[in-house]
């Protein structure tokens, strides 16, 4: 196995009195097909809003590459290869498809106020460059021939396509997916799959994904991670993870427990 | 005056060219960067006191003390900002509005710094009266001069000014539209739409809107200073609160998010603010011309009201690209 490319240790983080995330610890392979499952309100976005950055840890370390990312902002942690998209797509509805993806690439001197006038060239090139990765990727997302549409235009399966190619402008080493199935038609989430197993295949990107579908989660992921009540009570195989007993339980309750809480669930979502 | 008077009409075009530089600063800050700025008068307000005070009081040459004044917009600026930007976009709002009244209100109770309620008039004590503008005039002299030798006597110093103030709006306009394109403002209109995206793909948020609100700030500076000159002689009621609506009004009436819209929506607002004068015929003119001055902003109002119900894309706006939703 690979090293570690993402490692969590001893990460919590509260909402009120809630734990929404208590002590959690697990780690990433490089170049991985990583999943994040668990019952409503385990935690699994909190988890993710730690990781990329949005939300402070209140304890712990989170390494990304080698490097301390717990405290940065999350801006920073997206340039530095670590990039999210969201469980409901954030599109810019009122931009074309094209300037979203634009938006995205890296290293761009003409978002320094007036370089556009100090070194025109620079700022025209990199322009091109960009412009043409865009479309690239827009093909690879088969987006290309809404290049020109306002990204508000399209379906919410599109708009997934849209972030996830968009996300991909940013270079990154490792990408975070919440739950990119959700809501999109039949069609294009077998789509969505294949580009998420093709973005580790042919460009090496490292793929965290919380899914709740467990086929899906069965046919991509070579290594599960399960979150109940803000912990990781197990980190597996998907065959060892469907057969583990504490992990039965979490989704299928226990005897007497607080599974039943009903305002738990919406206590966790952030 | 009359409608044939061309006094009136180079008086209109001072005053669109001042607003059009007012609301390219509001349009900087709410339609690129989404920030709802209630306080751009305070902006104004800033830059003329800081003007009229160092030309007064220290004797400090124009072109230097204008400097300072657009520098201490931007200061205001930055204090309104480095706290609120960081927060949603509703605190900023509150802190605009409070910073554009506490401006006014610091310039009306302190009278032996500002010239409280009298105002520019009053800024070297009681029984003197001071102004800051005479090497304004004449620099307008001399461009009236050199204007002279083109269209004889029409050459007065207000088509000077309406002229200088054009120059400046044009070139400000163009200047800001080629930002607007550009990669920079790319990233504003997409903090707009939605900053945790933008976050999201790596982008200082922070960063990119305290630019904006700064930007703001210096456009609104140089449209304070420009009217300032203009009118000669300002006080704090010159500052109004209502000011900052009437640059929101320019830019919902030309099209929201559309740059070259602004000029359009300036002329047709300082038409509609000066051209109530007019209304004076029957049954109109059975009301007092003092009442009747009211009714413009009965009109403003209305307009504003009609334009949100049947044209929310204003004039040139694009009505698909608003209907969209975030």
């Amino acid at each position: 196995m690979s090293p570690p490319l993402l490692e969590v240790h001893g990460v919590s983080k509260h909402f009120g009195g809630v734990a929404a995330v208590s002590d959690a610890a697990f780690s990433v392979a490089e170049r991985s097909i990583t999943a994040l499952i668990g019952p409503n309100g385990a935690g699994k976005t909190t988890m993710f809003n730690l990781i990329s950055g949005f939300l402070r840890p209140e304890g712990g370390t989170i390494r990304f590459a080698d490097r301390r990312i717990d405290g940065l902002r999350g801006d920073v942690i997206a340039r530095a290869g670590l990039v999210r998209a969201f469980q409901t797509a954030r599109v810019l509805t009122r931009m074309s498809v094209l300037d979203n993806m634009l938006l995205a690439a890296k290293h761009q001197p003409g978002e320094r106020l007036g370089m556009g006038w100090i070194a025109p060239r620079r700022v025209a090139e990199r322009e091109r460059e960009i412009r043409e990765r865009a479309h690239e990727v827009l093909d690879l997302v088969r987006l290309r021939p809404l290049a020109g549409d306002y990204a508000g235009t399209l379906s919410g399966g599109q708009r997934k396509l849209l972030e996830l190619g968009r996300a991909l402008m940013v270079e990154p080493r490792m990408i975070l997916l919440d739950e990119p199935m959700a809501g999109v038609a039949p069609v294009l989430a077998e789509q969505l799959l294949d580009h998420i197993r093709q973005l580790r295949e042919r460009q090496g990107v490292t793929v965290f994904v919380i899914e709740h579908d467990m086929d899906v989660v069965m046919s991509i992921s070579e290594r599960v991670i399960v979150m109940d009540e803000g912990r990781v009570i197990a980190d597996g195989s998907p065959e060892a993870i469907q057969n583990d007993e504490r992990v039965i339980e979490a989704y299928l309750g226990r005897s007497s427990g607080s599974d039943a809480d009903p305002g738990r669930a919406a206590g966790h979502r952030p | 005056m009359d409608i044939f008077n061309p006094a009136f009409w180079i008086f209109i075009a001072i005053l669109a060219g001042i607003y059009t530089i007012l609301s390219l600063g509001l349009y900087v800050q709410f339609s690129l960067a989404g920030l709802p700025n209630f306080g751009h008068v305070a902006f104004m307000a800033v830059a003329s006191y800081t003007m009229a005070i160092l030309v007064v009081r220290y004797s400090v040459s124009l072109p230097v003390a204008s400097a300072l004044g657009v520098a201490a917009a931007i200061g205001l600026g930055l204090v309104m900002g480095i706290p609120s930007l960081r927060l949603r976009a509703d605190y900023l709002a509150i802190a605009t509005v409070a910073g554009g009244e506490i401006v006014r209100y610091l310039a009306m109770n302190f009278p032996e710094f500002t010239g409280g309620p009298l105002g520019s008039i009053g800024l070297q004590g009681p029984g003197q009266i001071a102004s800051y503008n005479a090497e304004w005039q004449s620099l307008l002299d001399r461009i009236a001069a050199a204007l002279s030798a083109i269209v004889g006597a029409a050459a007065t110093r207000d088509l000077a000014m309406a002229m200088l103030v054009w120059s400046v709006a044009v070139l400000l306009l163009f200047l800001f539209w080629q930002l607007e394109r550009s990669p920079w403002g790319r990233v504003l209109k997409a903090i707009r739409e939605d900053e945790t995206a933008v976050t999201a793909v790596g982008k200082n948020v922070f960063a990119f809107k305290l630019q904006a609100l700064v930007l703001g700030a210096a456009l609104g500076a140089v449209a304070g200073l420009l009217l300032a000159w203009q009118i000669g002689v300002f006080s704090p009621d010159d500052y109004q609160p209502t000011l900052t609506f009437y640059a929101y009004l320019i830019l919902i009436l030309g099209g929201m998010n559309r740059l070259w819209a602004i000029p359009v929506g300036a002329v047709a607002f300082s038409l509609l603010y000066s051209g109530t004068r007019f209304l004076n015929f029957f049954p109109l003119s059975l009301i007092d011309s003092g009442s009747r001055a009211f009714l413009r902003l009965f009109l403003v109002g209305l307009l504003l009201v009609l334009f949100m119900a049947l044209r929310p894309q204003g004039m040139l706006g694009n009505r698909r690209e608003l209907l969209l939703e975030k």
